[in-house]
């Protein structure tokens, strides 16, 4: 490496380098079943991702649907497919 | 940002941000127990043996059916709101490899249950590797080397002593639509199992395979059916006889993935749950009195089956909750926009 940043453990081996990559959680966001909303203050950064969790397990009497969500700015639009058959939805915001 | 650490890598992307929460390794766990969903089966018979020309019951349940997958459950001890990472280091990977997902992410006191699910029994059995903030990570080190940030609360957002979260791609998946196409079936023979072609999605590619750990929750899931009914009457010795017998057999699938090949990551599903529901009625009368049976045959049996199913019990003796699993008919739900993330296993092992 030429230039960047590496950190060493105390064994000298290299935990962490500026040639890695990750990705940070900027938050997290729940979004309650049958219901749609928007989350607001989502922080901003070049690159992100949007994972969605099913919080709970499917019972399989209903549809289970998870919301869909749109990401602009800091907002996180959430919308639930279902009114009555869409399962509750964590939202984990990542950025790079 | 004011004041803190702000690191960016040779790609110009965020790799360390005092302001913001970093994913730290918590551990390698294996499951603690394996469970599957019961079959939900049911039916009735009335009268069906000895009058001729019935309609026999060989073969008439779940023998052609597919097999079921295996749910792999794990406590993962992470004690915090925010739920872990857990990434899924898989029994095998290529084009043979099981399909594999987490299919449920639970708190549950202390801990996290996690429950994993994957398309064919296979062992060894899947392993997780899992990641959490370090407000609820409670490894301890003894170590002084390394880097350490915090944020303008005084909350510690990184430390590369707890190994940080490294990706080595990602991005996001589509599931099949449905996970059987073509025929269900013919006569009384079903044909459910997975036959869709999986959908394949590109990352950096990396040397090896086999090292590779992902993160990448079940969203998707499908229902698919069979129905066939017959029916026959007619005179045998010196008797009217008629019966008829309606069946509908169905599979519950959930999408789940697998790395196959250094670049090349795949979605398909894996048969979470199946059931079948039957009627079949039979009588005889005297040749020269009239038949029964002829009213009840077409849609009356199919309601009846329908109504059956809805009322069908629980699954609580398995750990698993209850439900017919037949929530719609020949149909896909959530398939689209499901994101993954790619590391490495030998960064933790």
């Amino acid at each position: 490496m030429s230039y960047g940043m590496e950190i060493f453990d105390s064994s000298g081996n290299e935990t962490f380098s500026t040639t890695d990559s990750t990705w940070t959680l900027l938050g997290v966001y729940t979004s309650n079943a049958d219901t749609s909303t928007n989350h607001t203050g989502v922080p901003i950064m070049t690159t992100r991702i949007v994972t969605r969790i099913m919080v709970d397990q499917i019972s399989g009497d209903d549809e289970s649907y998870v919301h869909t969500y749109s990401l602009s700015g800091s907002t996180l639009t959430t919308t639930a497919p279902s009114a009555s058959e869409t399962v509750k939805t964590v939202f984990m915001v990542f950025g790079k | 940002m004011a004041h803190g650490l702000l690191v960016k890598n040779e790609d110009n992307e965020v790799l360390i941000d005092s302001d913001f929460i970093h994913y730290h390794f918590l551990g390698k766990y294996t499951h603690s127990s394996v469970t599957q969903i019961p079959d939900l089966l049911g039916g009735s018979d009335a009268n069906t043996y000895g009058i001729g020309g019935n309609s026999p019951d060989q073969n008439k349940g779940t023998q052609n059916m597919p097999s079921k997958g295996e749910i792999y459950v794990f406590s993962v001890p992470v004690n915090g709101s925010t739920p872990p990472m857990c990434f899924i280091k898989p029994t095998s990977t290529g084009s043979s490899a099981p399909f594999t997902a987490i299919i449920l992410t639970k708190q549950s006191g202390s801990n996290w249950e996690i429950r994993v699910f994957q398309s064919t029994v296979t062992s060894p059995s899947p392993v997780l590797y899992c990641f959490s903030p370090l407000s609820q990570v409670s490894n301890s080190t003894s170590t002084t080397h390394g880097l350490k940030t915090l944020n303008s609360s005084g909350v510690v957002t990184f430390d590369s002593r707890f190994k940080p979260l490294k990706a080595v791609g990602g991005g996001t998946i589509t599931s099949p639509g449905l996970a059987h196409t073509g025929s269900t079936g013919s006569s009384w023979t079903v044909s459910l199992g997975v036959n869709a072609s999986s959908v394949s999605t590109s990352f950096t590619t990396q040397s090896s395979a086999s090292d590779l750990i992902y993160y990448c929750p079940s969203l998707a899931h499908a229902c698919q059916q069979y129905t066939h009914e017959e029916s026959d009457e007619g005179i045998y010795d010196w008797e009217s006889y008629a019966w008829a017998r309606s069946d509908i057999w169905w599979c519950f699938y959930r999408s789940c993935f697998r790395i196959a090949s250094t670049s090349s990551f795949e979605a398909n599903y894996g048969v979470f749950a199946r059931g079948h529901f039957y009627e079949h009625k039979a009588d005889t009368t005297n040749v020269f009195a009239g038949l029964i049976l002829g009213a009840l045959t077409g849609g009356v049996y199919f309601a009846a089956l329908l109504a059956a199913i809805v009322a069908a019990g629980s699954f609580t003796s398995a750990n698993v909750d209850g439900g017919n699993y037949l929530p719609y008919e020949n149909s896909y739900r959530n398939t689209s926009g499901n994101a993954f993330i790619i590391s490495k296993a030998s960064y933790y092992d």
